[in-house]
Formats: C-alpha cells, structure tokens, sequence
C-alpha cells in the first residue's frame, strides 16, 4: 500500500484521534457558498454542522426541546387539574389514565411534572442569564482593563470561591423570608457566578490580543466601542456553552433546596419539592419520588450532552479537555 | 517552592477575613431577631438587656471586630436560641459526622472514580468504553436523593434481611455505607469523566509515544507515565469537591437522619440563631478554602511547570 501525498504532510496522529476527527468532517462547500453574502454567519454555520453530526448532542438537544414543550403546552391541554385532591384515587401506580399514577392527595403525576417543570426549569434559566450577567460584566472588565484593576478584581474572585454554595443560599432563602420563584433565583445565582466570571476574562484577555483589535485602537475607536462591538460579540460562543454548563447545578440547587423544605412550598410545585412528597411516601409508593427525580436527572443528562457538543462545535480547539 | 507554599498558606488569611466579612453582612441582613419573638412577650426592658450581654446593640464594625478576634480564639461564643450551649459545643457534637461522611464519599469517588475513566480511555470507543460513561453519565445526573432513597428502598427495607442496613443513624459501620454511597456516586461519576478525558489527552503526548518506542509493556506505560500525568485535573477538581461533599450533604444528612451540621445548619437559620449560622458558614468557608489551598500546593508539586512560572 503507498501512502498518499497529503498524507505524508500529516502529521503522525494516533488512531483513536484519527477517528474523532473524521467524526466532524468539514462543513460541505455547496453552490450557498459561492456567493458568499455575509462571512459572519459562517461560524456559526460551521458550528452548526458540526453540532449536527455529534449524535449524542443531537439526541440530547431534541430530548431536551420536547422535555421543554411537555412542560409549557401539556399543563395547558390537560384533562386534570393539578391542584385538585382526591383521595379516592390517591397514590395510584401508573396506569392509561394516568401515565406517571398519581401522588398521596390522588393528583395526576404527569401534569404535575409538567407544571413543576415549569418552575424548575423557569428559576434554571432565569438564574443562568443573571449568572451570565453578572459573569460577563465582572469577567470582561477584569480581563478588559487588565493591569492593577484585573489583579484586584480575581483575586477578590479567589476569595469569593471560599463561599460554601448551600449554605450561603440559604441565607439568602432566609433574607427574603423563604422560598418562591425568585427569591430562588436570587438565591442560586449569588454563589454561581464566579466561574462565568473567570471563563469571560480569559476570553477577553486571549481576543484582546487580536489584530483586529489593534486594528480598531489604531483607526481610533474608543475603548467602550473596542469592548461592546469587537470583544463581547466574540465572547457568545463561550457563553452559549457556559448557559449548558450552569444549567444542571442550578436545577439541582433548586431542587436540593425545595427538597429539604427551603425551596418552593406546597400546593406550588416544582421538582425538588414534589420529590420531598415523594419521599414521604417512598416505602408504599416509590413512583412518586422517582417521577420528578428522573424528570430531573434527563435534564440534567441533556444539558451535559449538549454542553459537550456545543464545546465541540464552537471551540474545537479544547476538544477533550 | 517553599516560597510558594509560604506565600499561598498566608494568601488564605486575607480571604478567610473576607469571606467572614461576608457572611457578617448577609447575615445582618435577614429580619427577625432570637430575642423579639412574637410567642414570646418579653418587657422592653429585659430585651434591651439580652441584645446588651450578646452585643447585638453595638455598631456593625465593633461586632464585626469581635467576631474575628473570637473566631481567630476559637471562641465561637454562645448560642443565642438554646440557653447554655456554646457555639463551639454545638460544632463538637455535630461537625465530626459531616466531616466523616464527606471524607468517606470523597474517598469512595476517587477510588472507583479513578479507575472506572481510566478503564474507559484505554478501551476509547468499545464497548466498555461506552457501557462505563454512560454509567458516568447518569450516575452524574441522577439527584443524590433519589440515589439514597433508591438504596434505602432496595437494601434496607426490601431487602433487609439479606444486607440488614439501617435506613437511618450514623452508628455502626453498617449505617455508613449507604450515605456515603448516596452522597459519593455524583462525584465518582465527575471524577470518571475527568479521568477518561484526560487519559486520552496524555496517550497523543511524546513522551508515551516514546515509552511504546522504547518496548514497554502497556501495563508500565500507563502507571508510570499516563497515570501520574493524568492526575492532575482529577487534584484540582478535588478540592472544590472535598468542599462540596462536606458542606453539601443538607440532603443526605436530612434523609438518613445523620446528626452532622447540614441538618442542625437548617435548623439554626430558621431559628434565626446568629451565631451558630455565622460559626457554621465560617467553618464550612474555612474547609473550603483550606481545601483549595491544599490542592493549589499539590499542584504545584505535581507539575513542575506551573512551579517556574510562579517563582
């Protein structure tokens, strides 16, 4: 067998990287490029195809849209209502009329996942965007202005990682008096926001470096310009996959807080706390602990896979780290 | 190197003042006070006296003052809601069994945890490969509360009489083994993942390209030069970890019943108990941080790159 050319410029890769690659081939040049309109949506539409090809990641992102859709239209077209108590149909098993059974007050478990799904996943994004918030204007005037201010501002961030997570929300839990949608969000978001922090800096400090970016001071943009039109557009990628990363700690915040009584209280539901009634009666009925606690654990399955996948697709650089 | 251990040890004071700083504020934010409950109509007078003996009466910063130099005296003062019990009796009692479980799960994850990613990477896209991940996978996902009641419903009363666990208690070794299980199954799923990422990543180096020029076995190849190298992530997601296993075990505390500070941390806030909410958010700030500053060290050690870099 004679090697061919190309190959011989290669350089030597082992076998099981060589199959990794050939599993995000190059996105096919079809006729749609020969025009070539706008170079800005490439990347996205690179990542876009390699996202596509990354079977799991697909599976997951399709999992997680239709857990999403369960939760937002079946509350509405349901024929149960999910606060009604019957006990004459209390802590049924599953059946055809109730897929999920039912909880100790007789409620239907499928349209009450559905409901406290809302809320979970509700307080998990609200508290992802306002830990995106608060990460992306801490990271990237750290990493913007550099020198003394970036130096003061991480290490104040070093101490900041010192805080124990639960505990300091529930102190916040203990502010506001007690557990609703967004004293949760609060709650969850004031001891996370330090990683999105750090991840924003270094991207800051590594595009900063840009050519472009000297481009731009050297045509006599102002820093402020520099910052919103050059530097923070080009941080998106990161923080798209960082909204995937924190996603499963502040479900399960949520869930862990409601679960020892903190959290959302009754008749509310969400998943931590459905899973607190559920393990009041785990002896008799297992069913109902395990309802939302599965609910919880796909999403956070989906919310992983799809992380990796869009790591994979925006940055393939970290590949693997 | 010393330089480094000197200046990172002495790096924790200034943060540990913070992070007390901290909780001071938050805590002097929450409303209600142990001394002006409604249940309980006591004269103005007596009240003013109460917040008088504990201080409460005084400015922020000369509490603030005090509180740090009790603190750096391991005085953590008396509880302000259980009459004659000190903070510090209260951490006596309950903290060993917070630190014992923690310590238990974190050993628990690394020792499965380890091996199950290395297993993984050395067989990269077979089956045992896959089988191992999506165990990772799911043990990663899975809400440690649903792990722990799965395994008290399963190996303590379904099956009782053949495994004989207690669903509750923290005893004998028996009523050890399912919490530490529950609490440890997260972060041995973390660890797995770690491991096989990093294993993988170590296998493309030169230097094991090398060893297999060179003739060695693969057996040698992978403890001396993959493993030792691989490592290093699995230290430094350990410390946070430790800090979590230690602090975060509210729930399986809860659940079986383990008398640790979780489940009295609960309590104290509730009961609007200063003082033992600051002392335990301290305590729990200064396993954290300590955590961290211990891996910063073996890190240091274990890569003699970020080593030069520093000094």
């Amino acid at each position: 067998m004679t090697t061919s050319p190309e190959r011989q410029d290669q350089p030597f890769v082992f076998p099981s990287r060589r199959r990794k690659e050939q599993r995000y081939p190059e996105p096919p040049l079809g006729p749609s490029e020969a025009g070539a309109p706008v170079r800005a949506s490439s990347l996205w539409r690179d990542a876009w195809y390699r996202y596509i090809r990354n079977r799991g990641a697909v599976i997951a992102g399709a999992v997680f849209v239709l857990l999403v859709a369960y939760c937002l239209v079946w509350p509405l077209v349901s024929p149960y209502d999910p606060y009604e108590v019957d006990f004459s149909q209390a802590s049924e098993g599953p059946s055809p009329g109730h897929p999920f059974g039912t909880d100790q007050f007789g409620r239907d478990l499928f349209t009450r996942t559905a409901l406290g799904g809302r809320v979970s996943i509700g307080i998990g994004f609200a508290a992802t965007l306002v830990i995106l918030a608060i990460g992306v204007t801490y990271g990237s005037i750290a990493g913007f202005l550099g020198g003394v201010t970036d130096n003061v501002l991480m290490r104040f961030l070093d101490a900041l990682y010192g805080l124990p997570y639960l505990p300091f929300a529930i102190i916040v839990l203990a502010i506001f008096g007690g557990g609703s949608f967004w004293t949760m969000v609060i709650a969850l978001s004031i001891a996370s926001w330090f990683t999105t922090a750090r991840i924003v800096r270094g991207q800051v400090i590594t595009l900063k470096e840009n050519d472009y970016v000297r481009a731009a001071y050297a045509v006599g943009a102002k820093r402020s310009r520099i910052l919103l039109r050059h530097l923070l557009p080009n941080t998106l990628g990161v923080l798209v996959i960082a909204v995937f990363l924190e996603l499963p700690g502040v479900i399960l915040g949520e869930a862990f807080l409601s679960f020892i009584g903190l959290g959302i209280s009754p008749p509310d539901a969400s998943w931590g706390s459905m899973a607190q009634d559920g393990y009041r009666a785990y002896r008799v009925s297992p069913h109902i602990i395990i309802v939302p606690s599965v609910a919880i654990a796909t999403l956070i399955l989906c919310a992983n896979f799809i992380a990796d996948g869009l790591r994979d697709a925006l940055d393939p650089r970290t590949r693997e780290t | 190197m010393t330089r480094l251990i000197v200046r990172r040890v002495l790096w924790t004071v200034p943060v540990i003042l913070l992070v007390i700083f901290f909780t001071f504020v938050l805590m002097r934010q929450i409303e209600g006070n142990p001394f002006r409950t409604s249940e309980r109509a006591i004269p103005e007078s007596i009240q003013r006296n109460l917040e008088e003996k504990y201080g409460l009466d005084d400015p922020w910063w000369v509490q603030y003052a005090r509180y740090v130099r009790n603190v750096a005296t391991f005085d953590l003062g008396p509880s302000l809601v259980l009459r004659n019990r000190d903070v510090n009796d209260i951490v006596r009692e309950h903290f060993p069994p917070s630190l014992e479980l923690g310590a238990l799960a974190m050993l628990f994850a690394l020792v499965f945890g380890i091996p199950l990613g290395l297993y993984a990477a050395l067989r990269a896209n077979k089956l045992g490969d896959y089988t191992a991940m999506v165990v990772a996978n799911v043990g990663f996902a899975v809400p440690s509360f649903l792990v722990a009641t799965l395994l008290i419903y399963f190996f303590a009363v379904r099956w009782g009489d053949v495994f004989d666990f207690p669903t509750s208690g923290w005893t004998t070794w028996q009523s050890k083994v399912l919490p530490v299980i529950a609490l440890g199954i997260g972060p041995m799923a973390y660890f797995a993942r770690l491991t096989r990422g990093s294993v993988l990543e170590t296998l493309q180096q030169d230097y094991v390209r090398t060893a297999r020029a060179k003739g060695l076995r693969q057996r040698r190849i992978v403890a001396v030069h993959v493993l030792r190298n691989s490592l290093i992530p699995v230290v430094t997601a350990a410390g946070p970890i430790l800090g979590f296993l230690i602090t975060g075990s509210f729930v399986i505390e809860q659940i079986f019943a383990i008398p640790g500070i979780g489940r009295y941390y609960v309590t104290a806030v509730t009961a609007r108990d200063y003082s033992v909410v600051m002392a335990l958010t301290v305590l729990l700030a200064i396993i954290v941080i300590v955590a961290n500053m211990v891996v910063d060290i073996l890190y240091g050690i274990l890569d003699p790159r970020t080593r030069e870099a520093r000094s």
